[in-house]
Formats: C-alpha cells, sequence, structure tokens
C-alpha cells in the first residue's frame, strides 16, 4: 500500500512539471485564452525555474557519480581486487587534478601555462586523440570481418558507397568522376538516409514524450 | 614545466598505440588515467561552471530570503534523495526525484524535437524540390521510403499469414538501401576523420623524436 502510494506522487510530480515545463515553451503571446492562461499563473517564469533546477539537479548527479567512481575504486585497493593497481592510478590522475586545481586557486602553485592547463592540453587531450586515432584500425578491421563472414547485395552496396566516399577523398588528378559520384551520394541518397533516421529519432521522441506526460509510460516508478 | 608535459603526452601516445598490439597493461594504464583525468575535470568544471555560481546566487547571496535559500536547495535535496535509489528499503523516495527530472526532461525533448528536428527538416526536404527538382524528389522519395523501412504494420492475408502490403514492402525495400548507402557513407567519414587524427598523432610523434 505504501509503495503503491509513493508511486501516484512520482506519477503526480513527473506530469504535472512535465506539462507546465511544456506550456511555459510552447505558448507564445498569440494564442489568446491560453496566452492569457500562461501569463496569468506565471508559467514562463515558473518554467525558467524549473530549467534551472533541473540543470543543476544533473551536475549533482554528475558529482554523485564521479564521487561512486571513487568509491568503488577505492573499494577495489582495500579488498586488493584483480586490477586494483590500475584503480590506484585511476584515484592518483582524479585526486592529483582536483588538488593541483585547489592549489592554484589558492595561489599555492602559479606559472604559466598552469600545470592543469599542461595536464588538459598535452596530456588528456594527447590520449583523447590517440584514442581516436587508434579508431582507424578498429573500423577497417570491423569493415573486413563484416563483409569476410557475410557476403551479401546489401554488404555489397556498403562497400560500394563506403569505397566511393574513400577514394573521392584521395587528393589525386583523374577522380573527377568518383567524386561528382560522391557529391550526389552525399547530396541525395546520404542526406535522404540520415534525414529518415532524424525524423524518425524525433518522432520516436515525440510519441515516448507524449506517452510520459500522458501517465501511460511511468518508467520513473521501478 | 611544458616539455615534460609533451613528453608525457609522446609517452601515453605510444602505450594507446601499444593496443595494436594487442591488448596489454600500458594501453590500460593509459586508459586509467585518461579516465582518471576527465573525472577531474569534469568534476572541477561542474563545481565551478554549474553548482558554485548557483549556490552563490542563491544560498550564499547575502541578499537572499528565506525562500532563495529554499530554492537553491531544491536541487541538492534532489541528489540527496537520487542516492536513496541505492536502498533497498528507501528506493522509491528517489523515484520523485526520478520523476521530477523525466518530466522537465520529456518536456524540453518534446519541444526540441518538434522544433529542432521535425519542423526545419520536413520544411527543408519539401523546400529541396524548388532548388533542383530531379534531386529534391529523389531526396523526398528517400526519406519517404526511410520512414517506411521503419515501421512494422502488416494485415493477415487470406491464407492466414502475416505480410505487409506490396508498396509498403517495395518502399522498405528502397529505404533499406538509402540507409545502407547512407550507413556506408557515415563509416567512410568516421574512417576519414580518424584516419585524419591517426596522421597528427603520428606526425607528433615524429616531431618528438626528431627534437622539434
Amino acid at each position: 500500500m505504501g509503495r503503491r502510494l509513493l508511486t501516484i506522487p512520482a506519477a503526480a510530480i513527473a506530469i504535472g512539471f512535465g506539462l507546465i515545463t511544456l506550456a511555459g515553451l510552447v505558448v507564445g503571446n498569440d494564442l489568446g485564452f491560453l496566452s492569457t492562461l500562461v501569463s496569468l499563473f506565471g508559467v514562463r517564469p515558473m518554467t525558467d525555474i524549473l530549467l534551472q533546477l533541473v540543470v543543476i539537479t544533473v551536475a549533482v548527479t554528475v558529482l554523485i557519480g564521479i564521487a561512486n567512481l571513487i568509491t568503488v575504486h577505492f573499494g577495489r585497493i582495500r579488498q586488493r581486487k584483480g586490477g586494483w593497481g590500475y584503480s590506484v592510478v585511476l584515484m592518483i590522475s582524479t585526486l592529483a587534478v582536483i588538488i593541483l586545481t585547489i592549489l592554484e586557486r589558492a595561489n599555492i602553485l602559479s606559472g604559466s601555462p598552469s600545470i592543469t592547463t599542461i595536464l588538459l592540453e598535452n596530456v588528456q587531450v594527447s590520449i583523447e586523440s590517440a584514442l581516436a586515432g587508434l579508431l582507424l584500425f578498429s573500423l577497417v578491421y570491423g569493415a573486413f570481418r563484416t563483409l569476410r563472414n557475410r557476403f551479401t547485395g546489401w554488404g555489397v552496396l556498403f562497400t560500394l558507397a563506403l569505397l566511393i566516399v574513400l577514394i573521392a577523398a584521395l587528393p589525386l588528378p583523374g577522380f573527377q568522376l568518383i567524386s561528382n559520384v560522391r557529391d550526389w551520394l552525399m547530396d541525395v541518397p546520404v542526406s535522404a538516409g540520415a534525414r529518415g533516421i532524424l525524423l524518425g529519432i524525433a518522432l520516436a521522441t515525440v510519441v515516448a514524450g507524449v506517452r510520459v506526460l500522458t501517465g501511460q509510460d511511468r518508467s520513473y516508478r521501478e | 614545466m611544458e616539455q615534460i608535459g609533451l613528453w608525457a603526452g609522446f609517452i601515453l601516445t605510444l602505450m594507446i598505440f601499444s593496443y595494436i598490439l594487442g591488448d596489454n597493461v600500458l594501453y590500460r594504464l593509459a586508459v586509467y588515467i585518461f579516465a582518471g583525468l576527465s573525472a577531474g575535470y569534469i568534476a572541477i568544471v561542474t563545481w565551478d561552471s554549474v553548482l558554485r555560481p548557483w549556490i552563490n546566487g542563491t544560498i550564499l547571496s547575502p541578499g537572499a530570503g528565506i525562500g532563495g535559500i529554499i530554492l537553491g536547495a531544491i536541487p541538492l535535496v534532489i541528489g540527496a534523495l537520487l542516492l536513496l535509489k541505492f536502498s533497498p528499503r528507501f528506493g522509491r523516495l528517489g523515484n520523485i526525484a526520478l520523476a521530477f527530472i523525466i518530466g522537465v526532461g520529456t518536456a524540453v525533448a518534446l519541444v526540441g524535437a518538434i522544433t529542432g528536428t521535425l519542423l526545419p527538416l520536413v520544411s527543408s526536404t519539401g523546400s529541396s524540390i524548388a532548388v533542383n527538382r530531379v534531386n529534391g524528389i529523389l531526396l523526398v522519395i528517400g526519406v519517404v521510403c526511410t520512414l517506411v523501412y521503419f515501421q512494422y504494420l502488416a494485415r493477415r492475408t487470406s491464407s492466414g499469414k502475416i505480410q505487409r502490403g506490396l508498396h509498403v514492402r517495395a518502399m522498405g525495400f528502397v529505404g533499406q538501401g538509402v540507409i545502407v548507402v547512407t550507413l556506408g557513407a557515415v563509416y567512410a567519414a568516421a574512417i576519414l576523420t580518424s584516419l585524419t587524427i591517426f596522421s597528427e598523432r603520428v606526425s607528433f610523434l615524429l616531431t618528438r623524436i626528431s627534437g622539434g
């Protein structure tokens, strides 16, 4: 009974605040009675506050997530679980960034560029770029494996589109025709496919949103 | 200090590239360093750009009345309620916080999907016919067929078989082709992007080795 009682306010909160936000975002000044109603109840300022509250709450959840990450790895170190050495490295790098930033703010550490900037630009960005570069091997190997395991008509079409775009990117003379085909591919079928997929996602978002706001979807109960 | 940073970047890049030879300790170390640094930076940016200004402007603001303090504390209370999701006994209290986020988030997503994606895309797709008639019509056909491909409504035939109509199947077939070409082109673009980044990293390694 108590459990059931707790789901009712949750649904009321989701639907109520959702509808208020929707009204504040959608209803303009030219909708007659609706606009008057929205102005009368101060829905637009309320929507602004609600949006701010959600942004701050998400920021709080990000900090909770990072605190959880540190707690989990601290537990792994304490229990000497497999790979705990990696957890030590992770904890040191996380705490190093936070402590160095605090020391810089307190003017205990100084220098131009600052140590945290060097860490960000030379260490973090280097690793990020190297990981993105490593993706090249995974992508090429993945395409190769897909074609080797399943040779179908769609696979051939996929490879053709892939090769045309890749070959057209080569800065060599004599590829004008392929370059033109690539331009047409990007302008028509690729653009159509991308638009179709985006429209599908948007339509699905609308359907899911309406289901939540009408109380048919209550995924927050679990 | 900057030279130390550059050499650290050099060593970490090599550690990441060692994955080409297979999963190994060096690669994992670099990845954990990356995860740690990212977590640290995200924490700092979140605190500096979002939470500190909010707390200073509400709870710690000299002119804040009781209303301002309560308003400032609401997200912190919601965050605390979310923490209760870990508890089997009080987990349902966390649902209230989650419902608030989902309710407001859904409204924003709904408005964003309609005004940011649906209306502009439909409008630009329709107006593309005016720019180039043949390509515009092909584009509209491609978009419609792509959308048809993702619908699975079918009717039962007299023989009892459940089947989509012929025209829907034909349009779905064209749509599948359009999606395959799109994914092929996107895959190629991803390869080109990663190739560009990879060559930049190799250039960085060579510059470091040659003492540049």
